[in-house]
């Protein structure tokens, strides 16, 4: 009887030890999302996603932010701040300079996105973190074609 | 949040009309830190959008708060679905005033101390701050830093009991903002 009452408790030790490394390994140091592997929530134009921010942010933000947009458009630019790679398409000259879509590109696809001349037509994929009255920021964003 | 929008927009409209010499980025810096016994606790924001009006004093900056990487996922979850509710409240505000504006020399190279004053929105919560940064002038461009603390309870970020022992209830602040003349 007390051994059967060991091997319970070490059993369920076992199982509350295996619990915690899962918990800890799955839930606490979970890794974050790779969207350059993630499926796309909505495949547009850019132009569409920045006219719908412009018009009514509110609407539009509750529609994209937090998703995954794979946005069609024309480079305008590619600029280098600090460590970033960003990607830029511009729509308009406003307060800020241009506006547009601004895109962060994860660094492993940095280069890739350098290479392509601007005014060429890219497909780009990323997470839609919002509209700044400005621009709409797109971040760990990567070259789809 | 819409009338915070409307007052940044016309703080920024403020900005850019009255003035003739205007320095801005898209590409701004905020980091926030908490620091307790059990963890530390750090968030990155590069994409900030800032703008200062040398005639003026006029300084604003904006930040989605979507943009803050953090280095474990489920800390930036949290973060924006249950502390700072990003879905309904997805920007924070600055827009306020350099108070000592005329002791920037904008022409001279130099680390000028400033007092910036204005109003900062987190969670659609409007507080008067006034802290002290600097203006570095160098080679045309304008690099704004300032490292200050707010209480997350003043603007309305509560912190459940089961990690209250790992968020600190006073986080610090540290924005650097790298602005070049607006070209026109």
């Amino acid at each position: 009887m007390k051994r059967k009452i060991l091997t319970a408790g070490a059993a369920l030790a076992g199982l509350g030890l295996i619990t915690g490394i899962l918990v800890y390994f799955f839930l606490f140091n979970k890794p974050h999302t790779d969207y350059s592997k993630a499926e796309a929530d909505f495949e547009m134009k850019a132009i569409a996603v920045f006219e719908e921010f412009r018009t009514n942010p509110e609407l539009a933000s509750g529609k994209y932010n937090g998703k995954v947009l794979s946005l069609t458009g024309e480079l305008t630019a590619v600029e280098q701040p600090d460590s970033l790679t960003i990607a830029v398409f511009s729509y308009e000259e406003g307060m800020f300079g241009s506006e547009g879509v601004r895109f962060t590109i994860l660094t492993e696809h940095a280069g890739s996105v350098i290479a392509v001349a601007p005014g060429s037509t890219v497909t780009l994929k990323g997470l839609c973190t919002g509209y700044n009255e400005t621009d709409v920021i797109m971040e760990h964003c990567s070259l789809v074609k | 949040m819409k009338k915070a929008t409307i007052f940044f927009m016309l703080a920024l409209l403020a900005t850019v009309s009255v003035s003739a010499q205007k320095y801005i980025t898209k590409n701004g810096y905020i980091r926030f830190f908490s620091s307790t016994p059990v963890e530390d606790i750090e968030a990155h924001n590069r994409q900030v959008n800032s703008a200062l009006d040398q005639k003026t004093g006029d300084f604003v900056f904006k930040v989605l708060m979507k943009s803050f990487q953090f280095e474990k996922a489920l800390m930036q979850e949290h973060f924006n679905e249950n502390y700072v509710e990003s879905d309904k409240f997805p920007n924070a505000t600055f827009s306020g005033k350099v108070k000592n504006l005329g002791d920037i020399d904008f022409t001279k190279n130099g680390v000028y101390q400033t007092t910036v004053e204005g109003d900062l929105t987190i969670k659609g919560v409007t507080k008067k701050v006034s802290e002290k940064g600097s203006f570095e002038v160098k080679d045309g461009k304008v690099i704004g830093k300032s490292t200050f603390n707010i209480l997350l309870a003043d603007y309305g970020i509560k912190i459940p009991n089961t990690v209250a022992n790992n968020i600190s209830k006073t986080i610090q602040i540290d924005v650097e903002v790298n602005l070049e003349k607006l070209a026109k």
